[in-house]
């Protein structure tokens, strides 16, 4: 009788092993975490050279997933030599003090044909509820795409003359395209 | 009177010579102030209206040059000597080349700096060369140098003008005021 219901245990452990959520390594040459700031009312794009995302996810059942995040703040490349040195400064990224930032979710769901990763974003050593959403694309691996806003101030990004928003805005749209690996 | 005469500017061209007149004055504060002031919003507020005022230079003077070699230049005053339509001629010219040279060194140094730029906020500006800091640096020095030799020659060309009027006692300047100006 325990052999019958260890047997019946161990089914149900391999039925239930495909519904776990997979564990998912970015493979950083097909992955970009871009953020867009704008100068006058103009888009002016940048990027962060070096991140690594570890996804635990099943587009089938996103609850259970998780998406944790580590950028190194110090690779960010806004393409204008000037601009680069001013963004190390304490004014900005301040890269001294807050070389990394993270992003961490435990809660991903589905929203119609998207997810979505509710967590919390820590930037310059501020911590923001944030909700990122994702597109799934599977494949050779899998594709996660999205775009959301934040707000450049809610992180000290900008202090002092800089905070007013009338010549560098206060929005900043970050686009990421991570290329996952199972690992 | 729209068109100029051999010895009276026409309306368009005054006012091409005013409006531009007053552009260019309004570009030099700008460009001074812009170049001098510290790292912050101001300084890319005055680069903003530098650059946005430049292209309309730009655009003014290429209307300009259009309208002049459609139309006769009216004649210099009789009795100037040959040095002084020589020096007038070459001054003219040199405003000409400075007003078009001036705007596209600063569109090279925009372009070689990489900066995203929208003329008054509505016209995205097109890159004319590719993203690269030395040439952006070398353009810089040009585009001063330029405004060096623009300052001189507006200072020939201010201190001529009030000499036919007050010394030679002429009407060179009065012929470009607004309104009609008969020649005595």
């Amino acid at each position: 009788m325990t052999k019958v219901l260890s047997l019946l245990w161990l089914c149900g452990l391999l039925l239930a092993v495909p519904a776990l959520a997979a564990d998912w390594k970015m493979d950083p040459a097909g992955s970009k975490l871009e953020f867009i700031a704008t100068f006058e009312k103009t888009p002016v794009p940048g990027a962060f050279k070096e991140f690594d995302a570890r996804v635990r996810f099943d587009p089938d059942k996103p609850a259970g997933g998780s998406l944790d995040v580590t950028i190194k703040v110090t690779s960010a490349d806004m393409n204008i030599p000037d601009v680069n040195k001013e963004i190390r400064g304490k004014d900005w990224f301040d890269y001294a003090a807050f070389p990394h930032a993270e992003f961490h979710s435990a809660d991903l769901r589905r929203d119609g044909k998207r997810y979505v990763a509710r967590g919390t974003l820590t930037l310059k050593g501020v911590k923001q509820p944030l909700e990122v959403p994702f597109t799934w694309t599977a494949g050779d691996g899998a594709v996660m795409e999205g775009e959301f806003t934040v707000k450049r101030g809610a992180f000290g990004i900008g202090l002092g003359e800089w905070a007013a928003a009338d010549v560098i805005g206060a929005d900043v749209k970050v686009k990421f395209k991570v290329k996952l690996r199972k690992g | 009177m729209l068109r100029n005469a051999s010895d009276s500017w026409g309306a368009p061209a005054k006012l091409f010579h005013w409006v531009m007149a007053a552009l260019i004055l309004a570009q030099i504060a700008l460009g001074l102030m812009a170049a001098n002031w510290r790292v912050s919003p101001t300084k890319i507020e005055l680069f903003f209206w530098h650059k946005s005022t430049g292209m309309l230079i730009l655009a003014l003077v290429g209307l300009r040059i259009l309208w002049r070699l459609a139309n006769p230049t009216p004649e210099l005053p009789a009795g100037m000597a040959a040095w002084e339509r020589a020096a007038a001629r070459l001054g003219h010219f040199l405003l000409y080349a400075l007003m078009v040279a001036l705007p596209v060194t600063g569109w090279i140094i925009n372009s070689a700096s990489n900066v995203p730029f929208r003329i008054f906020w509505l016209i995205p500006l097109p890159a004319i060369v590719a993203p690269d800091e030395p040439t952006a640096d070398l353009f810089a020095l040009v585009h001063g140098g330029l405004f060096t030799l623009l300052a001189l020659v507006l200072v020939a060309h201010i201190g001529a003008a009030l000499r036919h009027h007050f010394v030679k006692r002429n009407t060179m300047l009065i012929r470009m005021l607004p309104g009609t100006w008969r020649t005595p």
